[in-house]
């Protein structure tokens, strides 16, 4: 093989193969997904996100929860993914192109050193934005023996001058809660990321992926 | 055996090298005690997640991926670029012209690098896997890249007429797919990113690629040139060699979705990434075949020469872990393993064993025959091997056993989340060991290297001793 052309050519014949099947026909056909209408709520699926959940991509990339945490239900035919989820009600189901069409970028994830988060929104223990704050700030203080990394730097430490915020996060045990007098704020950016990952909820039904509604 | 320069014309071209691979192999060793320090960090993290728990730069989330950036980026390309260099000039039998640019452009490659770390460590990292540099930090990586590569085949296009070695198919090819990678890749998922629905097949083909398609192609042509080279004999089969490279470029450019089993999706795009990566088998088996076999009977050279222990220790790596992708690839075996300990193992064992001791043999070979100076120190090689070997291996060992119970344990519906984490615990904190003795290790090679060169500083004169490495 000593012709230079030949050399070149082949090179980019296998490449251009690769090429076209996984990148140009993902961008040609997944790139162009739409929205589609639900016919029994009237909206349209998957549903818009809100200004500060959008916002709170940059945040959760910032600081790279996506190291640690999918976004990804796999079938149930090959994984447990679904069936870890028992409670579910419609049950959680799979994963799909479409499911990724508002995040930018989309966060599928490939590690699960924390648990995956396709469906945080929905999960009872976060019942409120307060409950991911308490998360976010003390990990270990909501979950023992948790190896997340405590997000306080996204939180401001305050004195109370007068009446305590509205905003101030309440709950809070542990070696860092707020000393008597003191409160802890969050910051626009753990707003944003608590608005964020309370919008990820993957229970709408697609015609491609159908949600079993329980009895 | 009288392994230098052995023409004047060789003399030249070296010269001609001397300050841009210098410059490559000089920072990829400053990149390898960053980006290990930085591992280590983000391993000790995994198991005590107080330690240096506080402020935002120190966070898991942000040492993690600067860490696999500097290794990736900052040592393993840098150096990669280096070897390309002096292998396309050193084959082709002629010196590079207009050096200047290419010094330029490896400063620019590197100083690019830097602003990229910061820039993640910083909070402003995009959080696509190999592709968190921020726009303008990919784009100057991008232009750096084009004026080596086009010296690179400027240099293969004038070389000296006679047969092209093996070494050069792949040193081509890699230079052509990389831009080619980086660009689509930046432009779709960074630059001007695609609908969210379409980047996950692309992100996986791109983080494939690049391991698979720049930074294994260099190392496949260091160790085709090195093996052969050190032992003065001819590779085992020349039809071997056409077969491998073929085969390798075909299967590998598929393999980037077998990562993406059960994910979202088209099937045939999983089903044509696990096929190419059982597939895949085959050229390895046959690179193997031709690396390993030219070293039959000559095992006890591996004694004298470390550029060679190195080389061969890598190539013995590129067969383990591309056998352990093609296991992977199996969607029941994926199924279980894929987003545990395991994937983390084979990468460690992919940059740090395959790609980082091929480039440490090939950085061995090349320095003494750039500044005409031998190494300083041979114990600090030994140290550098063993050090780097026994921690490498016994994280390895570790993260895969632990991502298997890991693994196990997350797929069973019964047992909790939280169970699965403290299963990986321990494995994990012996690997966090090792992380820390592979910072020693590469301490070793970045001091050696350093001192050497030191001394031919201070002496203003290269000395025209022989070198044997």
């Amino acid at each position: 093989m000593n012709r230079m052309p030949l050399l070149i050519f082949g090179t980019f014949l296998t490449f251009a193969s690769a090429w076209l099947g996984l990148v140009a026909y993902p961008y040609l056909t997944l790139g162009h997904l739409e929205p589609v209408v639900d016919e029994n709520t009237g909206g349209v699926n998957p549903p818009p996100l809100s200004g500060l959940a959008v916002a709170g991509q940059k945040v959760y990339a910032a600081n790279g929860c996506v190291y640690c945490h999918s976004q990804d239900i796999r079938p149930a035919y090959l994984t447990s993914d679904i069936a870890r989820e028992p409670e579910a009600d419609p049950q959680v189901r799979r994963t799909v192109a479409r499911d990724y069409l508002r995040f930018q970028p989309a966060f599928v994830g490939s590690m699960r050193i924390g648990q995956d988060l396709a469906n945080y929104g929905l999960e009872k223990r976060v019942a409120s934005l307060n409950d991911i704050h308490r998360h976010l700030y003390d990990p270990r203080s909501v979950v023992s023996g948790s190896i997340m990394p405590s997000y306080r730097y996204l939180y401001k430490m305050q004195k109370i001058s007068g009446e305590p915020s509205n905003a101030a996060v309440s709950g809070l045990t542990g070696p860092h809660a707020p000393a008597a007098g003191f409160e802890v704020v969050p910051t626009e950016d753990a707003k944003v990321l608590a608005a964020y990952l309370l919008s990820l909820k993957r229970n709408y039904p697609l015609p491609e992926a159908p949600v079993e509604v329980k009895e | 055996m009288n392994l230098t320069s052995p023409t004047p014309a060789a003399d030249k071209v070296d010269a001609s090298l001397r300050l841009p691979v210098m410059i490559f192999f000089g920072c990829a060793a400053c990149w390898l005690v960053v980006g290990t320090f930085l591992a280590a960090i983000a391993a000790i993290k995994l198991v005590w997640p107080q330690f240096l728990d506080g402020p935002a730069f120190l966070t898991y989330g942000r040492i993690a991926p600067a860490a696999v950036n500097a290794l990736v980026y900052g040592w393993a390309s840098s150096a990669g670029l280096g070897v390309a260099l002096w292998l396309l000039a050193r084959l082709g039998r002629v010196p590079l012209t207009y050096a200047v640019l290419p010094v330029a452009a490896a400063i620019f490659w590197n100083f690019a690098v830097f602003l990229g770390i910061c820039a993640i460590v910083g909070g402003y990292s995009r959080s696509i896997f190999l592709l968190e540099f921020p726009g303008f930090v990919s784009g100057m990586l991008f232009v750096a890249y084009l004026f080596i590569a086009v010296w690179g085949i400027v240099l293969f296009r004038n070389r000296t007429p006679g047969a092209v070695f093996v070494s050069s198919w792949y040193l081509v090819a890699a230079l052509l797919w990389f831009p080619w990678l980086y660009f689509t890749a930046n432009a779709l998922l960074i630059w001007h990113p695609v609908s969210g629905s379409a980047q996950a097949p692309i992100g996986a083909w791109f983080s494939s690629g690049i391991l698979s398609l720049w930074l294994a192609p260099v190392a496949l042509a260091a160790a085709f040139y090195l093996i052969p080279q050190i032992l003065g004999r001819r590779l085992v089969s020349y039809n071997l060699s056409l077969l491998g490279f073929w085969s390798f470029a075909l299967f590998a450019a598929w393999t980037g979705t077998s990562r993406l089993i059960g994910g979202p999706i088209p099937a045939w795009m999983v089903s044509v990434g696990v096929v190419a990566a059982i597939l895949l088998f085959i050229p390895v088996l046959v690179i193997s075949i031709n690396l390993l076999g030219t070293m039959k009977g000559s095992f006890e050279a591996l004694n004298w020469s470390p550029s060679l222990l190195f080389t061969v220790t890598g190539a013995g790596a590129f067969l383990l872990v591309y056998v352990e992708g093609a296991l992977l690839a199996f969607p029941s075996v994926a199924a279980l393993f894929d987003f545990t300990d395991v994937l983390i193992g084979q990468g460690a064992l992919f940059l740090l064993g395959f790609i980082s001791m091929i480039f440490f043999g090939a950085i061995y070979y090349i320095v003494p025959r750039l500044i005409g100076r031998d190494w300083q120190c041979d114990g600090l090689i030994r140290w550098h091997f063993w050090l780097f070997v026994s921690a490498l291996s016994v994280a390895y060992v570790c993260l895969t056993f632990g991502g298997m119970v890991q693994g196990f344990a997350l797929g069973d519906p019964g047992v909790r989340f939280e169970s699965s984490v403290g299963f990986a615990t321990p494995f994990r904190l012996v690997s966090a060991l090792c992380a820390i003795a592979l910072v020693f290790a590469s301490k070793c090679f970045a001091h050696l290297f350093f001192r050497t060169v030191l001394a031919v500083l201070e002496e203003r004169k290269p000395s025209s001793q022989p070198v044997t490495v």
